[in-house]
């Protein structure tokens, strides 16, 4: 190991060129599920949190109808367990590193709870190492997407709610027609930005054996005793999934905020 | 119970802010009748937009009540005459009361003529096509039938608040509510506004008219009500309450506005 890179490193890397690819699109399938899982995960929590579900709320109210004075009753009559069962969810998953998550839905959901069948997506790809990969990384961006989404909803102006129910239309049907198609316009490019993110954090999935670019990466170290060629195909290949997809983000939010002002 | 003219009767009504410190409504009973035209005016803060905004319970009440219909709608469910029990569904009472508000609130996201559509299709199930030539009517009316395409950020205030307008009939509301419509507009375009307001009027469209414009409440108010620190002070017809008021604070607000 005189040279710390050398020309041959590089050679022997890209005989494994197949490998390399194989990891590359393997990335973009996990941030691209990920991220459709996650997205449907963050609407379905961040509608949770926003539910005004109080079981308790008659503790409120003395006999006669009114409000009771006792702050503690009052505090009570507030709960909302499917909001509270949202934040929890939400606040655990962003408050607990990923790599931490993912060996436990690996190694405990899908290890000891859950048999996954064992088959080859796209021909190389192992499902059962693939699949709780997929699982826990969306499940990670759902806690993230549902505050991204929540902003969204609560960045809408409350007169396009007042205007909706004015016209009879019920809580579901104004979320779905006028809330939420306005909110996901607005939060796109935080949503495309969550994708570039996973791009890079999907790397962490090749510690369960799912093959993405660093599981090639690691291969390739491994038999052939070079360390930094094949890294810095990896971060050549990084690079280019990441940086020309926020330019393309960025290109699209400016042109979106000029069409608002008009 | 409310009789049959009664389109809307409120019946002490309240409405308070931080554990009663803010008194929006202090125990304010008035009847709408069917076919009339009544004006709220008043300094701002005297809870205006509450009163208008209780009717069709864009703002719970702390206290009182509204008939609908002879419905109590502040109430979870009411008896009819059978005595069979039913629950109250605000959206399908909602239906029938038009709102027009400030700030017009289109749909953004939605075209003219998808603003209008929306509710009748989704709400009242009717069809997509019937709901669209009902709208066409409607902007021919209102003269902007050449905009039922454009987006709402295409429009002007005015034309943005005349949409506003025939979107809400297009429910065929039995009481439109307005609350300072032309508030938000320039002064040019103040006028075609209340021209639609006015034809509605004279079409026999029951109204609530919360409004700074003095000579619409002249020229088209049935009847007038002076609101001042959540009460209903003083009301009449036009004539009384610009002609004669009595209350010096009604006199005060119209020496100021006037
Ligand atoms: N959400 C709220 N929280 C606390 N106080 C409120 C709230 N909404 C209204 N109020 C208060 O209630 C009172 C009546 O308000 P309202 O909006 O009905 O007045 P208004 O007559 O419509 O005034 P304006 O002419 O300015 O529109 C005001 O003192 C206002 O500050
Ligand atoms: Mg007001």
């Amino acid at each position: 190991m005189n040279n710390f890179i050398t020309a041959n490193g590089f050679e022997k890397t890209f005989r494994y060129i197949k490998l390399i690819e194989q990891g590359i699109f393997t990335t973009v399938m996990l941030a691209v599920f990920t991220v459709v899982i996650g997205f449907i995960l963050g609407i379905l929590l961040a509608v949770m949190r926003m539910t005004d579900i109080r079981p308790l709320r008659f503790l409120a109210y003395g006999r006669n109808g009114r409000i009771r004075n006792n702050p503690v009753l009052i505090a009570i009559s507030k709960f909302n367990p499917v909001s509270f069962l949202a934040t929890a969810y939400v606040e655990i998953l962003r408050s607990t590193p990923v790599l931490v998550q993912i060996l436990i839905i690996y190694h405990g959901v899908f290890g000891k709870l859950i048999e996954l069948p064992s088959f080859t997506l796209f021909g190389y790809l192992k499902s059962n190492r693939f699949i709780p990969g997929v699982v826990a990384l969306g499940m990670n961006s759902g806690a993230y997407l549902c505050e991204i989404i929540r902003s969204g909803i609560q960045s809408i102006d409350g007169g396009q709610n007042e205007a909706a129910r004015s016209l009879g239309m019920t809580k579901t049907q104004t979320l779905v027609h006028i809330i939420l198609p306005q909110a996901i316009k607005n939060i796109l490019p935080a949503i495309a930005n969550e994708f570039v993110v996973i791009i890079k954090e999907s790397s962490i999935t090749y510690t369960i054996g799912v093959q993405d670019l660093m599981f090639a990466v690691t291969a390739v170290q491994g038999a052939n005793y070079i360390v930094m060629e094949p890294l810095l195909v990896a971060t050549a290949v990084y690079f280019c999934l990441c940086f020309p997809t926020s330019k393309i983000i960025a290109y699209f939010e400016r042109r979106m905020s000029r069409g608002d002002k008009r | 119970m409310a009789t049959n003219d009664k389109l809307l009767q409120v019946l002490n009504l309240s409405k308070h802010y931080n554990k009663g410190a803010i008194k929006a409504l202090d125990d304010v009973s008035v009847d709408i009748h069917a076919g009339e035209v009544v004006v709220v005016i008043g300094p701002s803060g005297s809870g205006k937009s509450t009163l208008l905004r209780s009717l069709n319970l864009m703002e719970t009440p702390t206290d009182g009540s509204i008939f609908f219909h002879d419905i109590d709608i502040t109430k979870k469910s009411f008896t009819d005459e059978a005595g069979k029990k039913h629950k109250v569904n605000i959206n399908l009472h909602r239906q029938k009361m038009g709102m027009v508000f400030q700030h017009f609130n289109l749909f953004p996201h939605k075209t003219i003529l998808e603003n209008m559509i929306l509710a009748p299709v989704k709400v009242l199930k009717m069809p997509k096509e019937q709901a669209k030539e009902k709208a066409m009517v409607l902007l021919t009316r209102v003269g902007l039938a050449d905009r039922a395409d454009a987006y709402p950020i295409q429009l002007s205030g005015g034309q943005k608040q005349r949409i506003a307008i025939v979107r809400a009939l297009m429910m065929e509301p039995e009481v439109m509510l307005f609350d300072e419509p032309t508030s938000a507009l320039d002064p040019e375009m103040v006028g075609e506004v209340l021209e639609v307001m006015k034809e509605l009027a004279h079409a026999g469209m029951t109204m609530v008219v919360v409004t700074h414009e003095m000579g619409f409440a002249r020229e088209v108010g049935d009847r007038v009500l002076f609101m001042d620190e959540g009460k209903i002070l003083e009301q009449g017809t036009p004539e009384e309450i610009f002609g004669s008021p009595t209350h010096p604070r009604l006199q005060d607000f119209l020496s100021k506005v006037l």
